[in-house]
């Protein structure tokens, strides 16, 4: 790109600003949970990126250090990303409700 | 989302995309646990992948889960739209917009208040006027930011009602704009109808495709830029576009539509549900393009034969993200000379029929192609129990049986441009359901004829 220049009969401009504005609603997060023993975590997947091999290996690892703990797996929520993503994910509060959901793990953007 | 609703969430994230996280982030307003998967899962061993996950993603993930609940520290103010951000020469308004992220690689022109409020004179639409928030950075699709971004890609003052068309289709959310970044790095492709396309001065011949004609060039420019400033799609060193090698901006594409009506097809616009006449704007996703697809002879089946070929030779690859998802749709850009021989004795149906019969991969192929790409667990059986494709697809267990690439004949869409003194066309393949044909009118202003007078 070229370099600042200081020719003094040069035009100015002024320009506007090229964005827009943002429109973002902020949510704090949840209070996380220390103990996960008697708690339920939900699973969510996008049946991609070797998930069927990630997930297993997630919930046996947490299940070592939190044997209470409940996982519902990811096949009771379906693909929300693909043919059905809008469907999918509007069915998903419900569900989560549904299964008393305590946490979740959402995945996989790789 | 799940954080939305109040319980604690962990997302698995490659530590190739945390830069795309980040964005979305800040877009969604909502702080993200993540779990980093180090590297590329999809070529790691199986005893690598074990070890990566036990080492550092399921201990990130539980940190996540029970740790310091994550917070958001976006507290950057922002100018308010319209403001004037810089007063300078133009090599210090190119400098500027380049260092702040803001173009893409090549000078623009400088949005100022008087080239802004000439664009904005070619809508009756308010400046404030906002088609939608739009992802991934959470930011109005407001008019004002049509024009300013349509100033800088070097469009004139009277491209603004296809602009804003053009905003309005990829604000819908069949579209999918938010997938815009994906991997895959497809492009948005501008299909412009109607009587504008002569008024614009639009190439729909010879060339049509390069950079060279100002209304296809900047407009097809104008929608990398808005994309880039608006939703927030940047590659390094920026973030927000994760397309893994890319391509570069697509010059809007407009039908040679009176070579359409003269062999008695209808125009692509037509095909989509338009009345003839109507002013149209059209975005797809481009994801490949074939080489290009000589053809001769005086019959039709001998072209429409070429096209099998090398349609299915191109893209038969990456029909896989269609079955997975139910969709895709090639377009073929016939050539005005090979549509007047098809024409003579086939509807445009009957083409879409007979690519639809003719393209075809043995199931092993197709599954191979997904295993490869990103979805180990691909199966036709499951997609068709899903209800995501037909019947057929699973007909029987035989890995070597014969699929139609085209999952459906409606899917295939013909378009007459190009040069008319060659035996050429070529086609276009959308990246499954990112970026689906999306069409709007073109909405003129009150005075559009008394201002493209007065422009002229």
């Amino acid at each position: 790109m070229a370099r600042s220049t200081t020719h003094t009969h040069e035009p100015r401009y002024d320009v506007l600003w090229p964005l827009s504005r943002k429109a973002v609603k902020r949510t704090a997060a949840a209070p996380r949970i220390p103990d996960l023993n008697g708690k339920t975590i939900c699973e969510l997947w996008d049946v991609i990126f070797r998930g069927e091999i990630i997930y297993p290996l997630v919930r046996e690892y947490i299940k070592a250090r939190f044997p209470g703990v409940k996982f519902v797996g990811y096949a009771e929520f379906g693909n929300f990303h693909g043919a059905r993503e809008h469907q999918v994910t509007a069915t998903i509060p419900d569900k989560l409700r549904a299964h008393k959901a305590d946490a979740a793990i959402v995945g996989i953007g790789a | 989302m799940v954080e939305r609703l109040g319980i604690p969430t962990a997302s698995i994230i490659g530590s190739g995309f945390l830069k795309q996280a980040e964005v979305i982030i800040k877009g969604l307003g909502v702080p993200l646990a993540m779990g980093v998967y180090p590297g590329t899962p999809m070529v790691d061993s199986e005893a690598e992948l074990k070890r990566k996950v036990e080492e550092v993603l399921a201990p990130g993930l539980l940190r996540g889960l029970t740790g310091e609940a994550p917070s958001d520290d976006e507290t950057t103010a922002e100018p308010q739209p319209g403001e004037i951000i810089l007063r300078g020469t133009f090599d210090d308004v190119q400098e500027h917009f380049y260092r702040q992220l803001w173009t893409d690689g090549l000078p623009i022109v400088p949005p100022t208040r008087e080239r802004v409020d000439a664009f904005l004179e070619f809508t009756d639409r308010q400046p404030d006027d906002v088609l939608r928030i739009l992802p991934q950075e959470g930011r109005e699709a407001s008019v004002l930011s049509i024009a300013v971004n349509g100033v800088m890609a070097g469009c004139r003052p009277e491209y603004m009602p296809v602009l804003i068309a053009i905003i309005e289709a990829m604000c819908d959310p069949v579209y999918r704009v938010e997938d815009s970044g994906s991997t895959p790095g497809w492009e948005p492709l501008v299909i412009v109808s109607g009587p504008i396309i002569k008024e614009l001065d639009l190439n729909s011949g010879q060339g049509m495709m390069r950079v060279g004609r100002q209304a296809n060039t900047s407009i097809g420019r104008f929608v990398r830029m808005y994309l880039r400033n608006i939703c927030g799609f940047r590659i390094p060193p920026g973030a927000g576009d994760k397309g893994s090698i890319g391509q570069s901006f697509l010059v809007a594409m407009a039908e040679d539509e009176d070579s359409a009506r003269e062999i008695g097809w209808p125009t692509y616009a037509q095909d989509r549900g338009f009345a003839a006449g109507e002013n149209v704007v059209t975005v797809r996703s481009v994801v490949s393009i074939t080489s290009p697809m000589y053809s001769s002879g005086d019959r039709a089946v001998e072209h429409v034969q070429q096209w099998t070929d090398l349609i299915g030779g191109s893209f038969t690859y990456w029909a896989h993200t269609g079955f997975k998802t139910g969709l895709w749709s090639p377009l073929i850009v016939a050539g005005p000379s090979i549509a007047g021989v098809i024409a003579k004795e086939w509807t445009k149906d009957q083409v879409r029929q007979y690519l639809y019969e003719h393209i075809k991969v043995t199931a092993e192929r197709a599954t191979h192609h997904a295993h490869m790409t990103s979805t180990p667990t691909f199966s036709f059986e499951n997609l068709v129990k899903d209800g995501i494709l037909p019947p057929e697809y699973a007909a029987s267990k035989d890995p070597q049986r014969l699929v139609n690439v085209i999952i459906k004949p409606e899917m295939v869409e013909i378009l007459v441009a190009g040069d008319p003194g060659r035996n050429q066309s070529r086609a276009y393949m959308s990246n499954h359901v990112q970026g689906p044909p999306t069409s709007r009118r073109v909405v003129l202003p009150r005075k559009w004829k008394q201002l493209l007078a007065r422009d002229k």
